[in-house]
């Protein structure tokens, strides 16, 4: 019924305003995101998302598939550029400036912006190539070991690596990998860290090791996770938020985010009913 | 959906309902030693009690596997450490009959007197009514039913300060104040069987509302009571 689909929608608007008000005082934005839609040509993926980051937190976006999460991360640091179909609109401010303003220039928006992958994505170089890429691409090339051993040591794989900093990247384990891609992502001095389902390709042991790695690079960098595992972002992140899905009266599908808040909240009471479905595995 | 989560949750309740049915039936089997003065009831009362900790038991175990397996969260959570908690009260109240099952052995050669009967009668009963409706307020999830156990109580309570009062009439006589004294617990222990049946309430309006809240505060009388 087309009507009670706009029905359903339109509260989830007012709620997503009314929601900002409600979020920790503490909460210093990096990100102010306001009504921010994104469509693959003539096909919507999110609709409407207006909330703020945290700087110093790590943030969890929620949701099951094809809610616009991955869509969402990437719209952060401009990734979606890259899709010539891509659209956006609505506001993306970083620390108060307008991500979207045509003299922003995307590479350095990337550069403050890092991103990690689900897979670890290592280049065929050495261990020490790898880290130094980006900083040789930036022409950081001042004290370039100083910065590569300082990007190890903080994704905590330098006590690893530092005996065959010569040696192939792909000769390490995927849990390594991934933290030495954590390491290029850091080398280049980011403000935001970027995480793309980070430890889904990974064993228990790897992904604690990932886990534990965010909970230290929040104090001096800004997270967002996506994650499918929602007990990973109930352990890491400090804000969630829940992505779901709408179906619009022409049948098509689009995420939004239905609601955001800190984590202990989302997990313990969270205020929407769908948010409780998803959360305790009853829907998604 | 999740299947096992929510046959798990179903089953842990219907287990607790279950031990509720035993506790009533151990209320009224103490009730009933009590004013009959029949000490072979009192020892069934007291052996009866083994059933009631089965339960008790299986439950918490329950409870155990259910987090460690499950990891609940939400409103499946706030089921689960509901259930921890009214588990934990009804297992208290069944105790406390057991002690009014003790007491009436110690006292059964004593002649009974009849408002004293009728006051733990009348204590007893409202016990039953209390425990009936916190277990219906927990199945319905219906936190004004489960508020109105603060009124049932007040009942009660005013029932164990007219049994006080009577034994302090009594006068100085030690035979009497011996079995005056074994009234009065009897009657504390009716009275603390409505202050758990409250204290069910209270868990399931936190089960419904996410808060947890006291009906009422013994520290500020009767101030936040709803």
């Amino acid at each position: 019924m087309p009507t009670d689909t706009m029905t359903t929608v339109m509260p989830i608007e007012i709620a997503q305003r009314s929601e900002r008000t409600r979020l920790p005082t503490k909460l210093e934005p990096v990100f102010e995101i306001s009504a921010l839609s994104v469509s693959y040509g003539s096909t919507p993926a999110i609709r409407e998302v207006t909330f703020d980051i945290g700087r110093n937190m790590v943030t969890a976006i929620i949701g099951p598939s094809g809610c616009g999460k991955s869509t969402f991360i990437r719209v952060l640091n401009r990734m979606n550029d890259l899709v010539p179909s891509a659209r956006v609109s609505g506001k993306v401010l970083y620390h108060g400036e307008d991500l979207y303003r045509p003299r922003v220039d995307p590479v350095q928006v990337r550069r403050r912006i890092g991103m990690v992958f689900q897979k670890p994505n290592p280049f065929p170089k050495s261990i020490f190539d790898n880290v130094a890429w980006g900083l040789r691409v930036l022409g950081m090339k001042d004290d370039l070991k100083g910065r590569v051993e300082r990007a190890l040591e903080q994704a905590a794989l330098w006590d690893d690596v530092k005996d065959r900093l010569k040696k192939s990247a792909l000769g390490l384990s995927g849990g390594q990998q991934q933290r030495l891609c954590i390491a290029r992502a850091l080398a280049v001095e980011p403000d935001v860290l970027l995480m793309d389902e980070p430890a889904s390709a990974l064993d228990p042991i790897a992904t604690s090791r990932i886990e534990d790695l965010m909970h230290e690079l929040k104090q001096n960098y800004t997270i967002v996770v996506v994650t499918h595992n929602m007990q990973q972002a109930a352990r890491v992140a400090d804000m969630t938020a829940f992505f779901g899905i709408e179906v619009l009266p022409d049948k098509s599908r689009t995420g939004v985010l239905v609601e955001y808040d800190e984590t202990q909240k989302i997990f313990t009471q969270p205020s929407d009913e769908r948010t409780e479905g998803y959360v305790t595995g009853r829907f998604g | 959906m999740r299947v096992t989560l929510q046959e798990e949750l179903d089953s842990l309740q219907a287990d607790m309902l279950e031990e509720g049915d035993l506790v009533l039936r151990s209320l009224r089997g103490a009730l009933n030693a009590l004013r009959e003065s029949d000490a072979e009831l009192a020892d069934e009362v007291i052996e009866f009690d083994d059933e009631v900790d089965r339960r008790y038991l299986a439950i918490e175990q329950g409870v155990e596997v259910l987090l460690a397996r499950q990891t609940p969260v939400a409103v499946d959570l706030r089921l689960v450490l509901a259930m921890l908690h009214i588990n934990l009260h009804l297992e208290r109240m069944a105790d406390y009959c057991v002690t009014i099952a003790k007491l009436t052995k110690l006292v059964a050669d004593h002649d009974s007197e009849p408002g004293m009967i009728q006051a733990f009668e009348e204590m007893g009963s409202r016990g039953e009514e209390m425990i009936k409706v916190a277990l219906d307020a927990f199945v319905d999830r219906d936190v004004e039913r489960a508020s109105s156990l603060v009124d049932l109580d007040e009942l009660i309570d005013r029932a164990n300060r007219r049994v006080v009062r009577h034994v302090l009439d009594l006068g100085p006589d030690p035979a009497l104040s011996e079995w005056g004294l074994r009234m009065i617990v009897v009657s504390r222990c009716l009275e603390r069987i409505g202050d758990h049946a409250v204290d069910i309430g209270e868990q399931v309006a936190y089960l419904v509302t996410g808060e947890f809240r006291e009906f009422t505060d013994a520290s500020h009388e009767r101030q936040s009571s709803q």
